[in-house]
């Protein structure tokens, strides 16, 4: 502090005066810029605040260090530690308060002179000043003095010999005896009184930390170390202290004081001053010499960490208040994280705010929250239906509703998956029917016989058309006409194929879309409808579809007229009907309307108009090129289109993607874009070759929806769709990982049962599974001992609660009615890892709905209570 | 109690009241430059027959070998009494005496040679670096003994040092008595802060390198008057020796003293130069004061020893010393 070193000290009660003190000591008052802009000599300290310089003291020269009185009254008292060891007491800016008028101007005079390092104020009992000071080879370097004493009579015979002491001050003020003497022939560096008992004195001596007790002086606890300067508790936690040694804080537990429990990382240059944030628990800042940054070590309350998530135990972080190098800083006393700071050179100060760190955290249903400071946001979207509405669109809550309604788990008929769904996304629509499909040609035994086609299904009509060989050309007749047209159509088995994974056709040689004209009648898409019979040559069908729709119940009429328009379809080139359809077909609102003229009046073999009429569905579109594109135009348009699909992330490419590594990149697109881990995850399950199975962006999709069932605690529904999965992806299964062993041969005792396709989760189900015969295991099949009896009902276990089907083959257990299911948990054996009494699950479970402790009588143990899961209730319903 | 063996290697020089000219640089810079020089013990003390350095290694480069300049072989070790607080200790007596009977009398037993150097902050008792075992077998039953290591204090114990218990001579040599001069002048020990050393820097200069010219002949006329001036900067402390005529020419307000202004009187002991392998001297002196719980300062240099005793101990000191000279057998 001698000049070049100035430091800041806050107003212990006041919240906008500081004192800084380099070579005199200058009282500020901060406050809002716009208050004091009238005022002179208001120094701006940020864009908010001033401050203006009250009192000048500097009277007290060769100032070490300055210490404030800790009280309320009176309120501007400040003891100062001189070079040649003597503490004053002076005041700034209170000149005419009577309270510390005999304050001040005391002073407290060492035997023998020697620098004061340090002073502090006791908190509590606070006429007692602590001072450190250095070395003496026969005095005491820490002494308490007691600011209240009056002037010793004793001293007055001492005082005829201070001959070297000139300038004397009127004898009444000077105090010479201090009230306790510590730490002989020592030095002292720096010294706080420990918040945990006013009477206990921590002391940073030349080679150690001591504690000094009050109640007795000549014991005292101490530990060697260097760190020795600077010593600081924490406000908020009394037995933590901070010191430090050159560059490096050491953080210590007073509970546990034989070594640090923390050093912080080495600073390159020394440290100057460290101090606990008084708003902020476990806050420290430091600052090194010639530096223009203070650090900042958050130190979290995290015991050990535990796994990757965890934070670490301190974050470390700087702020720059200012480009200039800092002298010194001082937390504001109650403003949140405030700090002001004042330049090593020509006293330029500024106020600023350490900005809290922000965690933020996405909740498994649809909010984001966020924590700063001491403040707690709620972040929500703001739609403009409002609220609710945007939460209604939410991909969580969508996939929540979709995983209570058991979506995806339709494994027959699969297309069925896009009711349980909601029945309103198209896409979806298109991806559970392309599945559907997949699935029906891959389990078509007619094409198995031919030569394992239907290896290829899976793969997608990318590749299938690829492969296309042996096309036939044909020109088929206006059916219900005698004309002949002139439009080309392309057959290959490649192609029909291809028409009936899009849905067009079923199974069977021939071309007849008929079943799928009456279906889409059904479902009232009377325009795709009349579509599909026009691609297929059938005006009249076309038209008669039309009619239909007309006259059914809510029809359009307009589809009438569309009709007439139809049936005047002449395919002479220059005609009137060509010219006007070819414009006008533009204006109709109805994709699959617009392309029929289209098609009508295209040149064979360019049907851009219609297959890049991306209203109309994929599969539709596709469906017409398979029929009409040539072998050169067709796996061109489909490897287009396939593109665009995967670049659009939309799942109607699935049809052309297959489930392969197209269709991964696909439905990567498609994450990327909706967040829909559970379409994902239960789509590429189908995909039965392994292959993609094992691309991590699966896995990874696999897992994700796996804990978000967790995070919702729909456990059941986790259970179902780890079963769903075993079934589909038999790698996934996990091995068993516990086993129980017998009480007196050791050997597992459910060995037998291992064989068993369906494990669980590790827990045996020796008690109920096996075959038949094998049913009642109440013995160890290694040495025939018996097992354990439940706690409960007595009897052995592998006695089952109550009747109880075998599992026999796992299809059938997703037949079980629930009852039975919960029936067959019941059976199952379970114990307290604590205590190890256990029983059959379901009497446990029926025990601890009305009891904490143990079943077993003698036994004290609250099993339930120790299970933290136990307390938990999973939200789904099943 | 800790026994500290502090992290220096010193050398005991002696330059010539003539070569000090040829010194002068080097020493200003070890006295006022503590920033460039990497030297962390140094101590200057003037008697009337020459000028004592002790320094560690990094200080003693600074100084070029001369004709002027007498170096003792030995590397010396410093030591340092540390109470370790547990007791307060009741007695008043401080610096040697207090450790009269624990560290220099058993020393002395074993013939070991010792170097004193009291401080305003401390006393160090310097021993050779040969004797550091002697010196810790010897010392290890009343002490803790630690040594400095990079600024750690490690425990060193008896076989930690090689040829552990070896003692310098079989036997006990009844010590020679030396003669004894007690000066008039009154001295005080004083320190300082570092940071003002530059503003008393002229008149220590003057006092230390043009003090001898004009009172050349005060100097020999008899013993009455003594000059001596001692200044060490040992890890950043400050330490002043000087009789009060000295001190006048300081500024008052700038150096430290205790508040009682207490003032002192010098014993030297010696008649002829000492030499550096007799021990037993500093015990002869310590002892009597240790009984008589009289408090004492005990600066070495190259040819003689001085101890500082309070001014109102003088005449107890003085018949007590003249006893012991008359009846030897009797102490």
């Amino acid at each position: 502090m001698s000049g070049s070193k100035p430091d800041i000290l806050w107003s212990p009660h006041h919240p906008d005066r500081y004192v800084i003190c380099d070579s005199e000591l200058g009282l500020y008052r901060i406050g809002p810029v716009g208050n004091s802009e009238t005022k002179a000599g208001t120094l701006p300290l940020s864009e908010e605040t001033a401050a203006t310089l009250l009192a000048i003291n500097s009277d007290t020269p060769y100032m070490k260090c300055v210490a404030w009185y800790p009280k309320h009254e009176p309120e501007c008292l400040l003891a100062v530690g001189q070079a040649n060891g003597r503490v004053v007491l002076t005041s700034l800016g209170q000149s005419h308060n009577s309270t510390c008028k005999e304050l001040v101007g005391k002073e407290f005079v060492p035997k023998h002179a020697r620098q004061c390092n340090t002073l502090a104020w006791n908190p509590v009992d606070s006429n007692l000043l602590a001072a450190g000071l250095d070395k003496h080879r026969a005095d005491f370097s820490v002494l308490i003095w007691d600011i209240s004493s009056k002037y010793s009579p004793e001293a007055s015979v001492s005082s005829e010999k201070i001959r070297l002491s000139s300038v004397d001050l009127d004898s009444s003020s000077v105090v010479t005896k201090p009230l306790y003497e510590l730490g002989q022939n020592d030095a002292c560096l720096s010294l706080c009184w420990l918040l945990r008992d006013p009477k206990l004195l921590l002391a940073g001596m030349h080679r150690n930390l001591a504690i000094f007790d009050l109640r007795n002086t000549s014991q005292k606890t101490f530990v060697n170390t260097k760190a020795i300067q600077g010593v600081t508790v924490d406000p908020h936690f009394h037995d933590r202290v901070a010191s430090f040694y050159e560059g490096q804080v050491a953080i210590w537990d007073l509970r546990k004081f034989e070594k640090p429990v923390l050093t912080l990382s080495e600073q390159p240059k020394p440290l100057i001053k460290v101090a606990w944030c008084p708003t902020r628990n476990g806050l420290l800042a430091t600052l090194t010499r010639d530096s223009n940054i203070i650090r900042l070590y958050d130190m979290q309350h995290t015991p050990t960490p535990i796994g990757d998530e965890t934070e670490p135990t301190i974050i470390e972080r700087s702020v720059q208040p200012y480009e200039s190098q800092i002298g010194s800083f001082a937390w504001h006393p109650s403003s949140q994280n405030r700090m002001v700071v004042v330049s090593a050179a020509n006293r330029v100060m500024t106020d600023f705010t350490v900005f809290e760190r922000i965690s933020l955290a996405w909740s498994s249903t649809t909010s984001l929250m966020w924590a700063c400071g001491r403040h707690l946001y709620d972040c929500v979207e703001d739609g403009a239906e409002g609220v609710d509405s945007v939460i209604e669109k939410d991909i969580a809550t969508k996939m929540r509703q979709r995983a209570q309604s058991r979506y995806g788990h339709d494994t027959v008929q699969v297309w069925k998956n896009h009711l349980l769904a909601g029945g309103s996304d198209p896409q979806l629509k298109s991806l559970w029917y392309d599945l559907f499909y997949m699935k029906q040609c891959a389990e078509d035994i007619e094409l198995k016989l031919q030569g394992n086609k239907q290896s290829v299904v899976y793969s997608g009509i990318k590749n299938i058309v690829k492969t296309t060989s042996g096309t036939t050309e044909s020109r088929r007749c206006w059916s219900g006409s005698e004309r002949q047209s002139d439009v080309p159509r392309y057959h290959s088995e490649e192609r029909c194929l291809s028409l009936r994974l899009c849905g067009w056709i079923s199974r069977g040689p021939d071309i007849d879309v008929e079943v799928f004209l009456r279906s889409l009648e059904q479902e009232r898409e009377w325009e795709r409808a009349s579509a599909v019979a026009l691609f297929n040559l059938d005006i009249r069908r076309a038209i008669q579809i039309l009619n239909k729709g007309a006259t059914a119940e809510k029809g359009d009429l307009n589809l009438n007229v569309v009709a007439m328009a139809l049936s005047g379809y002449t395919d002479e080139k220059s005609s009137l009907w060509r010219e006007m359809c070819s414009s006008l077909r533009l204006q109709l609102k109805n994709p699959y309307l617009c392309v029929m003229f289209a098609f009508l009046t295209s040149e064979p073999g360019a049907y851009d108009g219609v297959l890049y009429e991306s209203s109309v569905a994929v599969r539709d579109r596709v469906a017409f090129a398979c029929m009409f594109l040539s072998d050169a135009q067709l796996p061109r348009y489909i490897d287009k289109l396939t593109n665009e699909m995967k670049e659009a992330g939309n799942l109607e490419g699935i049809l052309l993607t297959g489930l392969t590594k197209d269709g991964v990149d696909l439905m990567e697109s498609y994450v990327d874009l909706t967040g829909d881990v559970q379409t994902a995850s239960f789509s590429m399950l189908k995909g039965s070759p392994g292959e993609v199975l094992k691309d991590p962006r699966v896995q990874c999709w696999i897992e994700n929806y796996r804990n978000l069932l967790d995070a919702w605690r729909f456990w059941h529904k986790r259970a179902e769709f780890d079963i769903h999965r075993g079934k589909l992806d038999p790698s996934s299964k996990p091995l068993a990982q516990v086993f129980v062993s017998c009480n007196f041969c050791g050997k597992s005792i459910s060995y037998s049962c291992s064989v068993m396709p369906h494990q669980g989760r590790g827990f045996s189900q020796y008690g109920v599974s096996g075959s038949p015969t094998k049913s009642k295991v109440t013995s160890c099949p290694g040495c025939r001992k018996p097992l354990p009896r439940c706690a409960l009902c007595l009897m052995n276990m592998g006695t089952p609660v109550s009747n109880c089907p075998g599992t026999g083959k796992s299809d059938e257990r997703l037949d079980l009615t629930r009852e039975n299911k919960l029936a067959q948990f019941n059976n199952w054996f379970t114990w307290c890892h604590n205590c190890r009494h256990g029983g059959h699950a379901g009497h446990m479970l029926s025990w601890f709905k009305e009891h904490t402790e143990c079943p077993v009588s003698g036994c004290t143990c609250k099993c339930m209570q120790l299970d933290t899961t136990g307390n938990l209730v999973p939200s789904d319903s099943s | 109690m800790d026994l500290h063996i502090l992290d220096h290697r010193l050398r005991v020089i002696s330059i010539s009241k003539n070569g000090l000219v040829n010194f002068t640089h080097p020493l200003i810079k070890l006295i006022f430059l503590r920033n460039r020089t990497r030297c962390k013990f140094f101590s200057l003390t003037e008697t009337p027959e020459n000028y004592t350095v002790v320094l560690d290694e990094e200080g003693f480069k600074e100084l070029q070998p001369s004709e002027h300049l007498m170096v003792e072989g030995s590397i010396w070790l410093p030591l340092n009494v540390a109470s370790n607080g547990n007791a307060s200790s009741s007695s008043q007596a401080v610096g040697v005496t207090k450790i009269a009977k624990s560290v220099i009398a058993p020393l002395a037993e074993q013939h070991v040679s010792v170097f004193m150097l009291s401080t305003y902050q401390t006393d160090f008792i310097l021993v050779k670096e040969k004797d550091l075992s002697v010196v810790i077998s010897t010392l290890e039953e009343e002490f803790n003994i630690y040594k400095e290591v990079g600024g750690e204090s490690v425990p060193i114990h008896c076989q930690d040092v090689p040829n552990g218990l070896q003692k310098n001579g079989k036997e006990a040599i009844q010590p020679t008595v030396h003669p004894v001069v007690i000066p008039k002048n009154q001295f005080c020990v004083m320190s300082l802060d570092p940071d003002t050393l530059p503003s008393i820097a002229t008149t220590l200069i003057d006092v230390l390198f043009y003090s001898n010219s004009p009172k050349e002949d005060a100097a020999n006329q008899g013993l009455d008057c003594i000059k001596f001036f001692s200044f060490s900067l040992i890890d950043g402390y400050i330490s002043l020796v000087m009789d009060t005529e000295a001190q006048r020419q300081f500024p008052a307000d700038l150096l430290f003293t205790s508040s009682s202004g207490e003032l002192w009187r010098m014993v030297r002991i010696g008649g002829q130069p000492l030499g550096f392998d007799e021990c037993g001297i500093v015990a002869q002196i310590s002892q009597p004061l240790a009984d008589s719980d009289i408090s004492a300062y005990y600066i070495s240099t190259f040819s003689f020893d001085h101890a500082l005793v309070p001014e109102e101990d003088i005449v107890s000191v003085t018949d007590m010393l003249q006893h012991q000279r008359k009846d030897p057998a009797a102490s």
